[in-house]
């Protein structure tokens, strides 16, 4: 394998990749077959026609969610600085998190099936704090990996005790 | 070194352990088993009786009844009846296994401490062996229960980073249990070369010399709080007295009492129906058993600093001892009830790394580390918590407790922040010191929350949409799981910005000088 070392820590704002776009909406029109399918079977079997209102709201909170995912995915962020990692996503609900490096106590790689066929991965870290919950999603697979290599890396160098 | 060296510190009270091999594993106290089987044992035998009363009866007063040989309705006390030799077998084999698995188990549990881990195993099928990093200690537990007390024996529980990671050793002489804290909290504390310089000079010499009568001995540990009182232990930062512990309780079970009468009373005048004031029989009783369990818990609370962290005991009938090394506390949270505030009572509570199963002070959980004291109380234990924060100095002491809502040293929110905070918006605010950070929040009920930067995890700010219209943000410092989730909210984008800047860095800065 090459050492294109694509993410240098240099304080800059990195994005996601745009087909993460994908793994998105595709995660999400699953919850909406789920949701509505199984509302839709009341006013099916009933033939009463106000029960169709609980499946037609759930495609329009759905639908409206979906295309503003676009946006949401391009506000997905995340940033090497000389001692944490800042982590931010969110438009409506915006939330940014600073993850000291020596704080991280382990780094997770996992793959859904979707994001594997698109050779994405995401990243989480834990630290002793539940309420940190960073996840990095959309990272292309080698990337992820080198990523999360490095950080470990710096982990294990700067760990202060618990 | 470690004491397994014979004439090493703590060698003398190594007594409890017979035939114990050289390789530094100890054995508990004898009467474990019945200690920790005697509740167990002493409920079958009552059940035992209570279901063969009919037997016990016809055999012990049949003469006198007249009624020899009359055999019982129970068709189990009639089987017991025509075959006394084999039930009796039975018994016997019954007690016998019980004796042989309670010696089994107690010959199989062992502890050692070595240089760097403290080891536990057990179990006779399932063998356990449980290792725990000396310098992952996050706090030593001595608890005596009142059974226990009598044996002169304790239990001791270490606790260690993560859930249900702690070591318990029940039981350990009274003796032994002092020594091995001292030990691990020296190891702890990493003043183990310190104390090796010191070379005898632990206190665990002292134990059997000159050794009193067994009964003086208990007598004389009975009636004092720690574990031997002839450690020298330094003074108590709070006073605990009878008066406001009593107030405290009623105080703070005042408010459910009244609701609870409320709905109560309110359907009697409606319907008339007396027979409704026997359900809350069940509710003053567990009231009752609450402030009884509190008050007797509380009564001879002490929390002080000693050289191997911060000391707190409590307890009355059944005593406990817990002590926390240095900077292994995450967060703490003081915090006022309503009805408190014309007394000026506050309580402390903390977060730390590791769960215990052991209730803390006033039977709380394990997090409350001062059930109840005025503002000069609270003002010690936080500086005894974190040292280096100045309260008194930097912030005129009542002041950061919350007395003054407008000490000028905190940045609050704006007035816009209405929207969010009604009644406290002039209150809600953030202090930055070189050691900690302090959210003051609340006018109702009013509370202050300090994060040591040497512990925070990460920080975060985040916003919602009526925030981000009226400019607010809200910062939340992330610790370790616990009763406190130290976050502050409707605070001025700038002030929110510069609060997370400067923790960040200031948790940087604190990590660094921490390795």
């Amino acid at each position: 394998m090459t050492e294109p070392n694509p993410v240098p820590a240099d304080g800059e704002w990195h994005g996601v990749a745009p087909s993460y776009l994908w793994v998105d909406l595709a995660g999400q029109a699953l919850t909406l077959v789920v949701s509505a399918g199984a509302t839709v079977i009341a006013p099916l079997a009933s033939g009463v026609a106000w029960l169709w209102a609980l499946p037609a709201a759930f495609v329009v909170i759905f639908g409206t969610s979906m295309l503003l995912t676009p946006r949401r995915v391009r506000a997905i962020g995340y940033r090497l600085r000389e001692d944490d990692l800042v982590f931010r996503r969110g438009i409506m609900w915006h939330r940014q998190v600073a993850v000291p490096y020596g704080r991280m106590q382990l780094v997770d790689l996992t793959q859904g099936p979707i994001a594997r066929m698109l050779g994405l991965a995401e990243l989480r870290f834990v630290t002793a704090a539940a309420a940190t919950a960073v996840t990095i999603p959309g990272l292309p697979r080698d990337e992820a990996a080198t990523l999360r290599d490095r950080l470990v890396a710096l982990a294990e160098s700067r760990r202060a005790g618990l | 070194m470690n004491a397994v060296e014979p004439g090493a510190p703590g060698e003398p009270v190594r007594a409890d352990g017979p035939g114990r091999p050289d390789d530094g594993w100890r054995r508990l106290h004898p009467a474990t088993p019945l200690l920790r089987g005697g509740v167990v044992l002493v409920a079958i035998a009552v059940w035992a009786a209570v279901q063969l009363r009919d037997v016990w009866v016809t055999i012990l007063l049949g003469d006198v009844l007249g009624e020899v040989g009359r055999v019982p309705e129970d068709p189990a006390a009639r089987w017991v009846f025509s075959n006394v030799g084999l039930a009796l077998l039975i018994v016997l084999v019954v007690i016998i296994g019980i004796l042989v698995i309670g010696w089994l188990s107690w010959r199989l549990h062992s502890y050692r401490v070595t240089a760097d881990v403290v080891e536990e195993r057990e179990g006779i099928i399932w063998r356990k062996h449980r290792r725990a990093r000396l310098d992952r200690i996050q706090g030593v537990n001595v608890e005596r229960p009142l059974l226990a007390r009598i044996f002169g024996a304790a239990r001791v529980e270490v606790s260690v980073a993560g859930e249900n990671a702690n070591i318990r050793l029940y039981a350990l002489g009274s003796a032994t249990a002092n020594a091995l804290r001292e030990e691990l909290l020296a190891a702890a504390s990493s003043a183990r070369a310190a104390r090796a310089t010191e070379g005898g000079t632990d206190p665990g010499d002292s134990v059997d010399a000159g050794r009193p009568g067994v009964i003086s001995q208990r007598l004389q540990e009975l009636t004092s709080p720690e574990l031997d009182s002839r450690l020298s232990t330094p003074d108590s930062l709070v006073r605990m007295d009878l008066g406001r512990l009593l107030g405290s309780t009623a105080l703070s079970l005042a408010l459910p009492i009244l609701m609870g009468a409320a709905v109560i009373v309110v359907p009697v005048l409606l319907t008339g129906q007396w027979g409704v004031v026997f359900l809350v029989v069940p509710g003053v009783i567990g009231f009752g058993a609450y402030a009884i369990r509190r008050v007797t818990r509380s009564l001879r609370y002490t929390i002080a600093g000693t050289e191997h962290g911060i000391r707190v005991g409590f307890g009355l009938l059944s005593t406990t001892n817990e002590t926390l090394p240095a900077g292994r506390i995450h967060a703490i949270e003081v915090t006022q009830p309503l009805l408190w505030r014309p007394f000026g009572w506050w309580s402390v509570r903390i977060n730390r790394a590791s769960r215990s199963t052991r209730d803390g002070a006033a039977g709380q959980a394990a997090t409350t580390i001062l059930p109840v004291g005025d503002s000069d109380d609270v003002v010690r234990v936080i500086e005894l918590i974190v040292p280096g924060l100045d309260l008194r100095g930097a912030l005129g002491g009542a002041g950061a407790v919350g007395l003054d809502p407008r000490a000028p040293e905190y940045v609050t929110s704006p007035p816009r922040a209405r929207v969010f905070r009604w009644w406290s918006w002039r209150r809600n605010g953030y202090h930055l010191t070189d050691e900690a950070v302090l959210l003051r929040k609340g006018s109702v009920w009013r509370t202050l929350t300090i994060v040591p930067f040497a512990r925070v995890q990460s920080v975060a700010l985040s916003s919602g949409p009526i925030a981000r219209a009226t400019r607010l943000r809200r910062v939340s410092v992330h610790t370790v799981m616990g009763p406190i989730v130290p976050s502050l909210g409707a605070i001025d984008v700038v002030d929110a910005e510069h609060l997370a800047r400067e923790a960040e860095s200031r948790t940087l800065v604190a990590m660094v000088s921490q390795r």
